[in-house]
């Protein structure tokens, strides 16, 4: 049992790793290995080649690594919280508000280009933080189909509101797409540094939330009994969900799938549905999934870079099929 | 806790549901090494009052006091080692085996990030033994037949190792062979030192098994005492409004009922 | 009365040439695209409508002016309500429509989809408009003026820097490829358009900017859908992109931002968007 789970982990490792590698010394320009090494170890003189790998490619796997986690984190959170398998960050409303929050601003407000990651992630949380408002007030506070339904609601809104902007817009709609398509983009540093504090700050929560989640999985009656507070666990799970996610929403689009398959995929690979395996495995996997996805989107019709969503979506769909069969 | 200390003092409990009250003047008592069962026909608020003693239901006026300490200076994990509660019908959550699921029971044992260690797992053990699951402790969770699942879900809260087993009617599910076997394992925790609290709704295994039985009527306790007792025929008539009557004898406990009437 | 006969056979044979040239010109003409409508404005055809999309910011001929305007949307193009009530003998529609172009056509429209893609297009279809609407001489008038004002400004062209040229902002690079207009127009002007080699079917392509660092752009135009108040902090973002840090472009403070939408849309003064590009951005004028 525990042998299965551990040989899954390293797995998931072997492969983050060599993600990592590929997508340092891969891409649309050619980079000798020697130089890619050079570059970072810091021995590389000053050059297209340094640029490449420093200021493109490296921030670039970083944010990656950290938006595939964060998504895949995000969704085993929210499938512990809610014990519903078709829960994933979708379904608080957080990415329909982050799309909104994106395009107005690409459309409405060009000349503001340099606050797209805030419009995504305020409007990522402000979703969530309504959705989290309706669920938790009035009868049946914070039943989980209250959230549920307040989530699918709230994303309806957010999203008949980018519709509409889009259509509003036809002429301007192409700079939107990418982002919507989901897929993450070269630009050093520099939107990172402005959203990493929400991701910490979720990735801490869920850590966390870990062993809590495990004592909701019989229910909230034998929660309560050991002493958990069930509502409160998911409120928490949620708050770091929707940090998490409206993260990954702002540095690399709409990447629904990643939150709802990743989590499935390392509970088919391990066989159990233990937290204190399923979210590190998660955010291992998600990372690496993310890693490799964007990896291909820059390489395979180079010099054209295509959109990672679509791609990670055809990674994806065919490893979880064949666990699905292989699983009892 | 020694035998015949009190663990448990509900007084005259008052519970307000979405606007109707469903328990007003319930109350009752539970010492160390007794089993009482709470009896009432449905709707009458047993379960409510349960709860409520669980710490799992709000209540809007009486007293509960576990051990002499009233239940808001003992919450979370302190009344989690005092108490452990099995629902009616947990959850049946997919992946989960029921080695994994008696785990679970015995966090309220484990710190944050604490690991579980061995005295852990032996209490692990332990309980699947008690509540004899022992033999397919591999097996998932939603494999189980409803009998099996109940006796899990009894040796989850066995995990916990707390001086108090509440559980709300635990035979629902149970074939008559199954009913027996958890009968037996019930008043053999009693008999032990545990003490325990049932919800029934059947008549003559709360009879069986009780020290002492409580009769919920109309939300308020009607009749408190040792099963032959408070479960005589005058008071079947007038709370369940039937002809009926308990006979005790010869280790067999039986409810002699004019199904039919006259 | 020979003479008489004479004379009646002759205005009989121009009544016979004349009609269908007559019939050739119809009177009433929308124009849902920019370029067909300056067209039509150059060549002294004032059409009865002209398309304008929601949002957009398309450069009109000072004669349009007082024209009655469409809105343009998806997938229509126009309202074809709106369009049916004007009775239009003829409608020049843009590709993009093309759904509406088939929906116009079953009004008994006759519809013709005028896109030019580059400037050599741009001359062949100002004479196909012309005759199209009985201006022929004008037309090629028209076209032969628009020649010569490109020759012109393609004059002592002493630099060809390589231009990076790009929609929109933000992202991955979406540059304009050498089938576009803007790229057709910045070739003209001298500049050497990055990965000039490609071509591809919608004239744009997303590049990554692993190209763009290692083909050191000398100049970067960016094309965003933004207004003119907006360009100094849309400059001030793409200066400030890591990503691009070390070419020389941004190194040299040759980051410009166009929002007047010359090179995004086909115009009828080629000539003078050349001479422009060649002053502001290229620097590589006499």
């Amino acid at each position: 049992m525990i042998l299965r789970r551990t040989a899954v982990l390293a797995v998931g490792l072997v492969a983050l790793v060599c993600g990592f590698a590929a997508s340092l010394a891969l891409g649309a320009v050619q980079v000798p290995l020697h130089d890619v090494i050079d570059a970072l170890l810091g021995k590389a003189e000053p050059g297209p080649f340094k640029q490449i790998v420093l200021t493109l490619r490296l921030p670039r796997t970083v944010e990656a690594m950290v938006v595939g986690a964060g998504l895949g984190v995000a969704g085993a959170l929210l499938q512990g919280a809610l014990g519903n398998p078709l829960a994933s960050p979708d379904v608080i409303g957080v990415t329909a508000g982050a799309g909104f929050g994106a395009v107005l601003i690409l459309l409405v407000f060009p000349g503001s280009i340099a606050l797209l990651p805030v419009g995504a992630l305020v409007f990522g949380l402000a979703a969530a933080a309504l959705v989290f408002a309706i669920a938790w007030t009035g009868q049946n506070a914070g039943s989980v189909g209250k959230l549920i339904l307040a989530g699918i609601a709230m994303a309806a809104l957010f999203t008949a509101g980018t519709t509409s902007l889009m259509t509003a817009y036809p002429d301007r709609v192409q700079s939107v797409i990418f982002f919507i398509a989901g897929g993450l983009t070269s630009e050093g540093w520099r939107e990172l540094e402005v959203v990493w504090p929400y991701l910490a700050v979720g990735f801490v929560i869920a850590l966390g939330l870990i062993r809590p989640l495990d004592r909701l999985a019989l229910g909230d009656d034998v929660a309560a009994s050991l002493g958990a507070r069930p509502r409160l666990v998911r409120l928490g799970a949620g708050i770091a969900a929707a940090l998490l996610a409206a993260g990954a929403a702002a540095l690399a689009g709409l990447l629904g799938f990643l939150g709802l398959i990743v989590p499935h995929v390392v509970r088919l690979a391990g066989g159990t549905a233990s937290h204190t395996f399923v979210v590190p495995a998660s955010a291992v996997g998600g990372a690496a999934l993310l890693v490799a996805g964007d990896t291909l989107a820059r390489t395979v019709r180079a010099p054209i870079e295509l959109p990672v969503g679509p791609l990670m979506v055809v990674i994806g769909v065919p490893l979880f099929l064949w666990l699905l069969r292989k699983a009892v | 806790m020694q035998r015949g200390d009190t663990a448990l003092e509900v007084t005259d409990l008052r519970v307000d549901l979405g606007g109707k009250t469903v328990l007003d003047g319930a109350g009752l008592t539970l010492r160390a090494g007794e089993l009482v069962t709470v009896v009432g026909p449905n709707g009458a608020g047993k379960s409510t009052m349960v709860r409520a003693a669980a710490g799992l239901q709000a209540f809007q006026r009486g007293a509960v006091e576990w051990m002499g300490r009233p239940l808001d200076a003992v919450r979370g994990r302190k009344l989690a080692l005092i108490r452990a509660f099995v629902p009616q019908r947990g959850r049946v959550p997919d992946g989960v085996t029921v080695n994994d699921a008696v785990t679970i029971g015995r966090s309220a044992h484990l710190r944050m990030l604490q690991r579980a260690t061995r005295a852990d797992q032996k209490a692990v053990n332990r309980a699947l033994e008690r509540a004899g699951v022992s033999g397919f402790r591999d097996r998932h969770l939603s494999t189980l037949s409803g009998g099996e699942l109940q006796r899990v879900q009894i040796a989850v809260a066995l995990a916990q190792e707390a001086p108090v087993l509440m559980a709300d009617e635990p035979t629902s599910q149970l074939d008559l062979g199954a009913t027996v076997d958890v009968a037996k394992l019930l008043r053999g925790l009693a008999d032990d030192g545990l003490a325990v609290l049932l919800v029934a709704h059947d008549l003559s295994l709360a009879a069986a098994v009780a020290d002492e039985v409580v009769v919920i009527h109309q939300g308020r306790s009607v009749a408190t005492g040792p099963p032959g007792q408070a479960l005589d025929a005058a008071r079947l008539r007038e709370v369940w409004g039937v002809d009926a009557s308990l006979e005790m004898a010869g280790g067999r406990t039986a409810l002699h009922v004019a199904w039919l009437g006259r | 009365m020979r003479r008489l006969a004479v004379v009646a056979l002759t205005a009989a044979a121009f009544a016979v040439i004349a009609a269908p040239a007559g019939a050739a010109a119809p009177k009433r003409v929308v124009a849902l695209t920019p370029f067909t409508a300056n067209t039509l404005a150059a060549l002294g055809v004032r059409p009865v409508a002209i398309g304008q999309t929601l949002g957009g910011r398309e450069r009109f001929n000072k004669r349009l002016k007082g024209v009655r305007t469409l809105p343009m949307s998806h997938p229509n193009g126009p309202n074809l309500e709106q369009l049916a009530s004007l009775n239009p003998r003829m409608v020049f529609n843009s590709p993009t429509f093309r759904k509406g172009s088939v929906g116009i056509r079953s009004l008994e429209i006759k519809v013709v989809e005028s896109d030019p893609h580059n400037i050599a297009e741009s001359v062949a279809q100002t004479r196909r408009i012309g005759r199209i609407v009985g201006k022929r001489k004008q037309a090629d008038k028209l076209a032969l003026k628009l020649l010569k004002g490109v020759a012109n400004a393609r004059r002592n062209i002493r630099d060809r820097p390589t231009v990076l040229l790009i929609l929109g902002v933000g992202r991955t690079p979406f540059v304009f490829l050498r089938n576009s207009w803007g790229g057709d127009v910045l070739r003209n002007a001298g500049g050497s358009l990055l990965t000039a080699g490609r071509r591809d079917r919608g004239g744009f392509a997303r590049i990554s900017d692993e190209v763009v660092v290692a083909e050191d752009p000398d100049v970067i135009i960016a094309v965003p859908h933004a207004a003119a108040r907006d360009i100094p902090s849309i400059t001030r973002y793409l200066r400030s992109n890591p990503a691009w840090s070390t070419t020389s472009a941004v190194r040299n403070k040759r980051v410009y931002v166009s929002t007047d939408n010359s090179l995004l849309q086909a115009g009828t003064d080629a000539g003078k968007v050349i001479r422009t590009v060649r002053r502001k951005y290229l620097k590589n004028a006499k």
